[in-house]
C-alpha cells in the first residue's frame, strides 16, 4: 500500500484515507470507503473557509477508530493556528465521523465548513484492472440527507449521508455555516451508511447487528477477544508487543460473510482481499488454533456449507472442491468475474481435511467432525476423482476458463512462480509438490477421523493405504537425487520442474518426506541459497528466475516460514525451527509487530533490516497468524490424546516465556520455556534474538 | 404445461430424502412472482427428509424471485448467488440455510451453463 495512508476497518467494511482523513480517490487507487468489495465513497474532503486542513497528528485508537488532529492554517512555525479540528472516525457498518471545531481566539468567528462527498461505486476489481462503469449514477437530496446511488438493471448500491447538526445539503456535499464564540466549540456527527437494496428494497446484506452503541460494543468485543486468548509473559518485550499486535489484527480481520449466520472467520488481508478465501482462512485458522480455536470452527462450517456441488467450468467448480474466493461486487454479480464463488484452488480441499482433524485434536469437538463427515469425505473424494488431471495419482491444476480462471492454483499464484531451474515455465497441468504433501496429510488425518469418529475402519484402512502408496511414489517421482531436494512440480509430461523453492518446507509439515531425505531438505532450507537470515526465501538464489523483490520468486513470506518451522519440528529439527522463529520475530520488531505479507529476500547481512515488498497487503491474515504459530513451534506444543505436550526450544535472547491458559480438550494448560538455542549472530541495528548479552543482564 | 419451477418442486416432493441436507432442520419458503401473480412453496427439511407443500407460512428462511429467473435457476442456467448479488433474488432470514439448500438445485453443468450476459452496457452519469 502507498505510504502515509490511514486505514480504519471493521471486517469487510473499511476506509483508506490520507493522513488528514480526506479521500480523493482516483479510479486506480484503493482509497475510499469500501464495503462488500464496492467503493461507497470516493470523495470525502473537509474544508474550512474553502481551505483544506493541515494534519498535526493521526492516532489509530483501535483498528476501527482513528482520530485526526488538524488545524485550519498552513503548517508554519511562525503562524499559530486560530482554529483546530478533531476528526474522530469510527468504522462500524459504515463510516461515522465526529467533527469538533475549536476556536482558540478571543473573538467570535464565522466559519464555512464543508464536506465534499461523492461515490463512484467502483468494484475493487475495476480499480485493480482500471475498468469503466456500465450503469447509471443518481443523486437525491432528501430531508437534510444526501443519497448517492448507482444502478445497473436490478443491481443497486447506495450511500446515505446524514448529519446531526443542521446543514445545507446539495448533490456534492454538506455545508455548515458556523459561528464560534471566543474559545468556543462546535460539533457534529456525520454518518455514511452503505446499502445494497435487493428485491422490493430489502437489503441484500444482513442487517447490522450492533446498532447505535456500536463503538462501545466493539471495544467490549475486542477486550473479550484478547481476554479469551492465552496470556503471554515474556522477558523479550518485542515478542509481547508482536503477540498483542497479532491478536488485535486478527480481531480486525475477522469478518462475517453474508451467508454465514453471523459467525466470523479470517478475511485474507487489507485492502484487496477483505473477503473469504478458502486457503487463507484455513491456514490462518491452523496458525491460530492454540489461541482462538473458534476461528477454525467457523471456517470449517462456512467452507463446508459452500463446498462445490457440480462441474462448472466458469467457476472451476467440482463436487467436493473447497472454494477459493467469494466476492460481492458488480463484476461478480454480472458474471464478468467468476467469484460467486470461484473454486480455482488446488490446495484448499485437502487442507480442509487437515484443519478438521487438527481442530478436533486440539478442541475435542467431535460433534463438528460428525456433522461435516459428508463434506470431509467429498473433499477426500475430490483428490482422487477430480484433481488427478494427468491420471498419475497426483493433484494437478489447470484453469478451465483461461481468461478468468487462475493460472497457478497453489499459494504461489503469480504467473511466474513455478519454473524450472533454467527459468522456463512449464505447461499445464502442473502438479506442484506441496499439493501432494497436503493430499498425503489429508488422507492420513481422514483415516484417523474415519477410525476414531466416523466409525468406518474400512474407509480408514483404504485412506491409510492410499496415503502410504502416495508417499512411496512421491519420494521416487519428485526427488532429484543429484540436487538432493524435491522438484517444485511435475509438468504435463510427468517430468520434474527442478527449481529449489521453499515448498520443500511444506513437505516436512505434511510428513510426506522420507526420513532419510529430511536431513538434506533441512540443509537446503537453512542453507545460503534459501535462508536469508530473516527467513526462507520463496525461491532459492541461483535459480534463473530468482529475484529478491519478486513476489513469489525470492521474497520471504512470513506465513510460509511459520509452516516450515512447524515442519522442522515435525521431523525433530528443533534448533533449526528456533532459528527460523528468531529471524522472523526479529523482523517483526522492525515492522512494529505487524509482519507484512512478504518482504524482500536480500541477505540479512546486506540490509541489516527487512525491506518491505512494495505492494504487500498489511495487515494480512496469515502474516498476522505467523507469530502465533511460531509461539507454538518454539514451545513445542502438540496435542496428544487429552494432553498437551510442551517441548520448548527457544532462541537465546528471548529469555523466559510463559504462555498461560492455552485452551483445548484438556481445559486450560500453561506452557513455560527458556531461550537456550544459539542462533547465528550477525551485524545488527539493535539487540536481537540470538544476543546472549540480553539474557545475561536479565538473569545473572 | 408445468413450468420448470413447478416441476422442480414436484420432483423435490417426490425425492423424500436428501443425504446432503442431513445436517439441516429448517423450513424454507419460496415466493415466486409472475407478473401480478405469486406462487408459494414451503420446503420442510428434517435432517434431510424433505416435505414440500404449496402455500406460505412460518419459515426460518425466505427466498423471493421472479418466475423466469427461478426457472433459470432450477434448470441450472442461472447462478443463484450472482442473481442475489444483482438484486434479482432476495433472501430473508437465515442465510446459512439458503447456502446449504442450494444443494437441492441442479448444478450448472458446464456444457449447458453460460455466464450471465448483461443487456445494457452503456456507462453514463445522470
Amino acid at each position: 500500500m502507498t505510504d502515509g495512508l490511514v486505514q480504519t476497518l471493521d471486517g469487510n467494511t473499511f476506509v483508506v484515507s490520507d493522513p488528514q482523513g480526506d479521500i480523493e480517490a482516483s479510479f486506480t487507487e484503493p482509497t475510499g470507503l469500501f464495503s462488500y468489495d464496492t467503493r461507497f465513497l470516493s470523495t470525502w474532503a473537509l474544508t474550512v473557509d474553502g481551505r483544506r486542513l493541515t494534519m498535526l497528528s493521526t492516532d489509530d485508537l483501535e483498528y476501527y477508530e482513528t482520530r485526526f488532529f488538524l488545524v485550519a492554517a498552513p503548517s508554519s512555525v511562525y503562524v499559530d493556528a486560530k482554529q483546530s479540528v478533531i476528526r474522530q472516525r469510527t468504522v462500524c457498518d459504515g463510516l461515522h465521523e465526529r467533527l469538533t471545531v475549536l476556536n482558540h481566539q478571543e473573538q467570535p468567528v464565522d466559519l464555512a465548513i464543508r464536506v465534499e462527498a461523492a461515490a463512484d461505486f467502483a468494484d475493487l476489481f475495476e480499480i485493480k484492472d482500471n475498468l469503466a462503469k456500465k450503469g447509471k449514477y443518481y443523486t437525491r437530496v432528501d430531508d437534510g440527507r444526501l443519497l448517492l446511488g448507482y444502478e445497473r438493471e436490478t443491481f443497486r448500491r447506495e450511500t446515505m449521508i446524514s448529519t446531526t447538526a443542521p446543514a445545507q445539503v446539495d448533490e456534492h456535499g454538506l455545508s455548515f455555516d458556523v459561528r464560534l464564540q471566543p474559545h468556543g466549540k462546535w460539533t457534529t456527527e456525520l454518518h455514511v451508511t452503505p446499502a445494497s437494496p435487493g428485491v422490493g428494497g430489502r437489503s441484500l446484506m444482513p442487517k447490522p447487528s450492533r446498532g447505535a452503541t456500536a463503538p462501545t460494543k466493539m471495544r467490549g468485543d475486542l477486550e473479550k477477544w484478547i481476554g479469551r486468548a492465552p496470556r503471554l509473559e515474556c522477558d523479550w518485550e518485542s515478542l509481547q508487543a508482536t503477540y498483542r499486535r497479532s491478536l488485535v489484527d486478527l480481531a480486525a480481520l475477522r469478518f462475517s460473510p453474508v451467508l454465514a449466520g453471523g459467525n466470523s472467520l479470517p478475511a485474507a488481508g487489507l485492502p484487496w482481499f477483505m473477503t473469504m478465501f478458502g486457503r487463507d482462512s484455513i491456514l490462518t485458522s491452523l496458525q491460530a488454533l492454540p489461541f482462538a480455536p473458534e476461528l477454525a470452527a467457523t471456517t470449517l462450517r462456512v467452507l463446508g456449507d459452500w463446498q462445490g456441488r457440480c462441474v462448472d467450468d466458469f467457476r472451476d467448480e467440482d463436487p467436493g472442491r473447497i472454494l477459493h474466493e467469494m466476492r460481492y461486487g458488480e463484476l461478480t454479480a454480472f458474471e464478468e468475474r467468476p467469484q460467486s464463488p470461484y473454486y480455482g484452488t488446488a490446495d484448499a480441499t485437502p487442507l480442509y481435511v487437515v484443519l478438521l482433524d487438527e481442530y478436533e485434536r486440539w478442541t475435542g469437538d467431535a460433534d463438528l467432525v460428525r456433522q461435516f463427515e459428508l463434506e470431509a469425505r467429498a473433499a477426500l473424494g475430490w483428490i482422487d476423482e477430480y484433481a488427478d488431471l494427468m491420471g498419475n495419482g497426483y493433484i494437478a491444476y489447470q484453469p478451465r476458463e483461461p481468461e478468468t480462471g487462475l493460472e497457478n492454483q497453489c499459494w504461489k499464484d503469480s504467473w511466474d512462480s513455478i519454473s524450472y531451474h533454467d527459468g522456463r515455465l512449464p505447461g499445464f497441468p502442473r502438479a506442484t509438490c506441496e499439493l501432494q504433501g497436503y493430499a498425503y496429510d489429508a488422507k492420513k488425518r481422514g483415516a484417523r477421523l474415519a477410525r476414531e469418529i466416523w466409525n468406518d475402519p474400512e474407509y480408514a484402512d483404504r485412506l491409510d493405504a492410499d496415503a502410504d502408496a502416495c508417499k512411496r511414489r512421491f519420494n521416487q517421482d519428485y526427488w532429484i537425487s543429484d540436487r538432493q531436494h524435491y522438484a517444485l512440480a511435475l509438468d504435463a509430461d510427468g517430468s520434474q520442474v527442478d527449481a529449489l523453492a521453499s515448498n520443500n518446507g511444506h513437505l516436512l509439515w505434511s510428513g510426506i518426506v522420507d526420513d532419510d531425505k529430511a536431513g538434506a531438505v533441512v540443509g537446503h532450507l537453512l542453507g545460503r541459497a534459501l535462508f536469508s537470515g530473516w527467513g526462507v526465501r520463496t525461491l532459492a538464489q541461483g535459480e534463473a528466475r530468482f529475484n529478491p523483490v519478486g513476489y513469489h520468486v525470492g521474497t520471504v513470506w512470513p506465513f510460509d516460514n511459520s509452516f516450515i518451522a512447524w515442519g522442522l519440528r515435525r521431523y525433530g529439527y528443533k534448533e533449526e525451527a528456533a532459528r527460523l522463529a528468531a529471524g522472523m520475530l526479529d523482523a517483526a520488531e522492525f515492522f512494529e509487530g505487524r509482519l507484512p505479507e512478504a518482504f524482500a529476500g536480500y541477505d540479512r547481512a546486506l540490509t541489516r533490516y527487512p525491506v518491505q515488498y512494495p505492494t504487500a497487503c498489511s495487515p494480512q491474515a496469515w502474516s498476522t497468524g505467523t507469530p502465533l504459530l511460531l509461539l507454538r513451534t518454539m514451545l513445542g506444543l502438540e496435542p496428544l490424546g487429552d494432553h498437551l505436550v510442551v517441548d520448548p526450544a527457544l532462541p537465546v535472547g528471548i529469555g523466559r516465556i510463559e504462555l498461560l491458559d492455552i485452551p483445548g480438550r484438556w481445559g486450560h494448560i500453561d506452557a513455560f520455556g527458556r531461550g537456550r538455542v544459539e542462533v547465528a549472530s550477525r551485524p545488527r541495528l539493535r539487540r536481537q534474538l540470538g544476543d546472549p548479552v540480553r539474557e545475561k543482564s536479565k538473569f545473572v | 404445461m408445468a413450468t420448470p419451477t413447478e416441476e422442480f418442486f414436484d420432483e423435490l416432493g417426490r425425492r423424500g430424502h436428501e443425504p446432503r441436507l442431513e445436517r439441516i432442520t429448517a423450513t424454507v419458503r419460496f415466493n415466486i412472482t409472475d407478473g401480478g401473480h405469486a406462487s408459494h412453496w414451503r420446503v420442510e427439511i428434517d435432517k434431510g427428509d424433505l416435505h414440500v407443500t404449496r402455500g406460505s407460512g412460518k419459515s426460518c428462511c425466505g427466498i423471493c424471485a421472479d418466475r423466469a429467473l427461478f426457472d433459470g435457476i432450477v434448470t441450472g442456467e442461472v447462478n443463484a448467488i450472482a442473481a442475489m448479488l444483482r438484486g434479482a433474488l432476495s433472501v430473508d432470514g437465515d442465510r446459512e440455510t439458503w447456502v446449504v439448500v442450494q444443494r437441492l438445485l441442479p448444478g450448472p453443468c458446464s456444457h449447458r451453463r453460460r455466464p450471465f450476459v448483461t443487456q445494457n452496457a452503456v456507462g453514463e452519469r445522470s
